[in-house]
């Protein structure tokens, strides 16, 4: 391993660091006010101060639009010499100054990653792909060679055919080979800015494995083929179960780094969490209602089961505890009306290098009215596709498609469009209009809604999503978690009796997810909309969905009850699902004491409810009840 | 079934397996023989040759996704170079509209055909051909290095930005916007929603992909090396002299010998 560069055990110095997207005249007054970077307006950092020690794994973390990746710009100079803005403070990054040094030239010792792989890709084959980064650093072309062959194999992509097109990979494979570039680039300091983000659980297992192995090296000094590996590992992330990866944290609040130190110690510290707007891990907040000491709180499933053990605290699974009953989330079954959607046989394929992909193979499908349901599988297994059939932007090969017991196909968008909405995973591949006011209506005058009736239509959909007052605001302006809002409002102004949800919890941070699932939610239980949910979020399906769908190869190889389905973590791990923490740990109480037929615990609340000696008034999200 | 959006057909045949500069020479003797000649007699065998490897090489697909355009070069060639075309020869079709003199008739046919002969070779170059072949042809022709990258990464961002516009057009479909109904200027202004989504997408990736091009040390200013450059195989050597042996002897037959004109 190769310490050189450090200076006094320390990668990164950062002090008094700030730095605002526009150009301020007066860098004294950068104020405490929250300003998301989409906005471009304010400063974001605000004097930042912080040590990266070196041969660490450090993970950074903060609130969507906190300042997270911007913060992370200023390691390789990307901010101040790519980015324009105004910058302060002093910096120091393996000896260097990044804020004298151009990035490329920056780019021989600091290497990075970030979430979006396809902005990341240049290469035409796997094999120029990862030369293309020694090739600007001049390394000599028989150097290459070995550098392609071993940065492969570090990113587990060793067997893949070194003149494949990175367009043919999947998700998880085009991230791998980012990494494998970058780390054929041989960085002392690699930095990660959300590389999972858009990638499936499986897709991100891969990579973390990666990175395991990377930290695993830094801090073993361990080798990666003939190369001593990353002195030093930054990530970005908002999901905590890549977080408890690391082995230093820092949290970052309103513009600073609020608290920093070792990762054990600040995800135990709730507090700190809660204010820098960060997902408490699971357990850990489930063991801090029942008592225990900072201290003492589990990270694990593992370290969870020794104080279980250890406190001779009795497991009780929900349903089987006296004056409780577990919370169903949305939707009961005593509630639900009618079927609205019948999918019968439903084939979809389509076309791919002359090769016929059968996307949706043969899947029958019972929606009743007022159901939440999700649909879930890895990346390529259909779910998408088969949601697609809902509301009759994709038709059937083969087997018919029934809204209200109609042919979907039958019924143009003017009539299934208005009553069955859907909300893309990206809120920027549908907004185009200069307010929030005229993208919200857009889809009712599609549906020629006019007058007074529009005018009250869009002004409920915006307060629904509690947007009022910015009616006025363009829509780029505002932050992602908003602009979710506003493609959410504009669906929910054609008042539609269903909405389909593709992947609704990617890039928001804790509270934006919990307030948007919330919303989501309210929708279904007081307003009686149907929701669909397509996700990888499994604590999402844990908490707002009671059904859910799996679908693996384009085959609906499950659909039940989701406490039900996660009782049963042999069949997730084939289908490569993983259950949430709280599933995780009661699976493992009811099994440790012979409760074969229990069910898990979907929520930290029924966690801590199973867990207490008295019932506990429950205090959780998505409709958790006492 | 939706369509791919790569034209490359993967495969092992003798043509697949030549080196990038070999296919471009093959490719500009059928361009010269359907260029120089203007005798349908003539410039029919680049075509015939041209569509009959497409088709063996599996591009039959590829085919009938450009056939419109095909048929429509064809058609509106063979309406339109009469109207450019002196007279000549017998008349071999009169009406009380128009006349059609056998020179009309031939040289249209041919310039028609040429046409079509470009378009279909063309296809046969990129389905056999793929996106990295093409780069790396281009930087052993000698082009430079930052064109060669640029051509290269739009080949490889086509099919991102193909995907990105059919989910935005999804997205306003499913808003009720219908691309189709209205005037011919109201159909003009219904791509706004389509078109705004998509530029916006591509601005916000054309500055991040900005950003990690300069992380990952490019410098158009730096030094530089390249890696995997090779040299032509025997069999690449022989297409080579094929596609030159077309270009000089298409130039000889043409404008020594005086044929294949009309």
């Amino acid at each position: 391993m190769d310490t050189s560069h450090s200076d006094g055990g320390i990668v990164a110095r950062l002090r008094d660091v700030i730095f605002s997207y526009d150009k301020q005249d007066d860098t004294s007054a950068v104020g405490d006010e929250h300003v998301d970077p989409d906005a471009r307006e304010g400063f974001v950092l605000r004097g930042v101060d912080l040590d990266v020690p070196d041969e660490s794994f450090t993970v950074v973390m903060g609130a969507s639009g906190g300042g997270k990746s911007t913060l992370l710009r200023t390691f390789n100079g990307i901010i101040p010499d790519f980015i324009d803005g105004t910058f302060d403070g002093d910096i120091r990054v393996l000896d260097r100054d990044p804020t004298t040094s151009r990035v490329s030239a920056m780019a021989r010792d600091v290497g990075m990653v970030i979430q979006d792989y396809e902005s990341q890709l240049f290469g035409t084959s796997v094999e120029t792909e990862v030369a293309f980064g020694p090739e600007n650093l001049a390394v000599p072309p028989e150097k290459i060679g070995p550098r392609i062959d071993d940065s492969l194999s570090v990113a587990g992509l060793g067997d893949l055919g070194r003149t494949r097109e990175p367009d043919s990979l999947s998700g998880g494979q085009k991230q791998r080979l980012v990494f494998a570039g970058v780390l054929a680039m041989h960085p002392d300091l690699l930095m990660l800015d959300e590389p999972t983000s858009d990638l499936d659980p499986a897709g991100s297992r891969d990579v973390l494995s990666v990175v395991s192995r990377l930290a695993e090296a830094a801090a073993t000094e361990a080798s990666v083929g003939d190369w001593d590996g990353p002195d030093s590992i930054v990530l970005v992330t908002h999901k905590i179960e890549e977080a408890l990866l690391a082995d230093h944290a820092i949290l970052l609040k309103g513009g600073r780094a609020a608290h920093a130190g070792p990762a054990e110690e600040v995800f135990r510290n709730v507090e700190a969490l809660r204010e820098s707007r960060v997902a408490v891990p699971p357990l850990v907040e489930a063991f801090e209602r029942l008592g225990f000491a900072d201290e003492d709180l589990p990270l694990a499933v593992d370290s969870a089961v020794e104080i279980v053990n250890n406190a001779n605290l009795t497991w009780t699974p929900p349903g089987k505890r006296d004056g409780y009953s577990p919370s169903v989330p949305a939707g009961t079954a005593t509630d639900l009306g009618n079927p609205l959607f019948e999918l019968e046989d439903i084939t979809h394929e389509y076309d791919a290098d002359g090769e016929t992909i059968r996307a949706v193979d043969g899947v029958d499908l019972t929606i009743k009215e007022g159901e939440a349901l999700a649909i879930v599988g890895h990346n390529g297994s259909g779910k998408t596709t088969l949601a697609k059939h809902l509301n009759g932007l994709l038709d059937p090969d083969e087997g018919v498609a029934r809204w209200n017991g109609r042919d979907i196909r039958e019924l143009g968008m003017s009539e299934v469009g208005r009553s069955v909405g859907y909300v893309f995973q990206n809120p920027d591949h549908q907004i185009f209009a200069a307010t929030v006011r005229e993208e919200v209506a857009f889809g009712p005058e599609n549906f020629e809604l006019t007058g007074e009736e529009l005018d009250r239509r869009v002004a409920r959909a915006i307060e629904t999503v509690e947007l009022d007052g910015l009616e006025d605001a363009d829509p780029f302006t505002l932050s992602k978690g908003q602009r979710q809002r506003v493609a959410l409002a504009s669906v929910l102004a054609t008042d539609p009796d269903a909405i389909v949800f593709d992947e609704p919890t990617t890039g928001l941070d804790a509270e934006q997810q919990a307030t948007f699932m919330d919303l989501v939610a309210d929708l279904n239980r007081e307003e009686g909309v149907t929701v669909v949910m397509v996700t990888h979020s499994m604590s999402t399906v844990a908490t707002y969905a009671p059904r859910t769908v799996v679908m693996s190869d384009g085959r609906k190889v499950a659909d039940e009850p989701t406490r039900e389905l996660f009782a049963d973590e042999d069949s997730l791990a084939e289908w490569d699902l993983r259950p949430p923490q709280p599933v995780a740990l009661s699976n493992r109480l009811a099994a440790e004491a012979g409760q074969t037929d229990a069910l898990p615990a979907l929520s930290v609340d029924e966690l801590v409810a199973g867990l207490a000696d008295e019932p506990i008034t429950t205090t959780g999200s998505g409709g958790g009840s006492t | 079934m939706s369509a791919a959006s790569s034209l490359y057909v993967h495969g092992d045949s003798v043509f697949h397996r030549l080196a990038p500069r070999a296919k471009i020479a093959l490719v500009a003797g059928l361009f010269a023989v359907a260029l120089v000649f203007d005798h349908p007699a003539f410039v029919v065998v680049p075509l015939v040759v041209a569509f009959g490897t497409l088709v063996a090489l599996g591009g039959w697909s590829n085919f009938r996704r450009v056939r419109f355009i095909v048929v429509a070069v064809f058609v509106v060639g063979l309406v339109v170079w009469p109207l450019f075309t002196p007279a000549g020869g017998p008349i071999w079709l009169s009406t009380p509209v128009v006349e059609l003199t056998r020179n009309e008739f031939l040289v249209a046919l041919g310039r028609s055909m040429r046409f079509a002969s470009f378009i279909i070779t063309g296809l046969l170059f990129v389905t056999a051909t793929s996106n990295e072949e093409l780069v790396a042809g281009l930087r052993s022709l000698g082009v430079p290095f930052a064109f060669c990258f640029a051509v290269g990464t739009a080949l490889r961002l086509f099919p991102t930005l193909l995907g990105a516009t059919g989910t935005v057009r999804q997205a306003q479909e499913a808003r009720g916007h219908d691309l189709r109904s209205g005037s011919p200027l109201q159909r003009i202004r219904n791509y706004i929603p389509l078109l705004i989504p998509v530029f916006m997408t591509a601005i916000r990736n054309v500055q991040t992909q900005a950003m990690a091009l300069e992380a990952r040390g490019f410098d158009t200013q730096a030094e530089r090396t390249f890696y995997g450059r090779q040299s032509l195989a025997g069999s690449d050597w022989v297409a080579v002299g094929v596609g030159s042996l077309m270009l000089i002897g298409s130039v000889l037959v043409r404008y020594v010998l005086g044929m294949g004109t009309v």
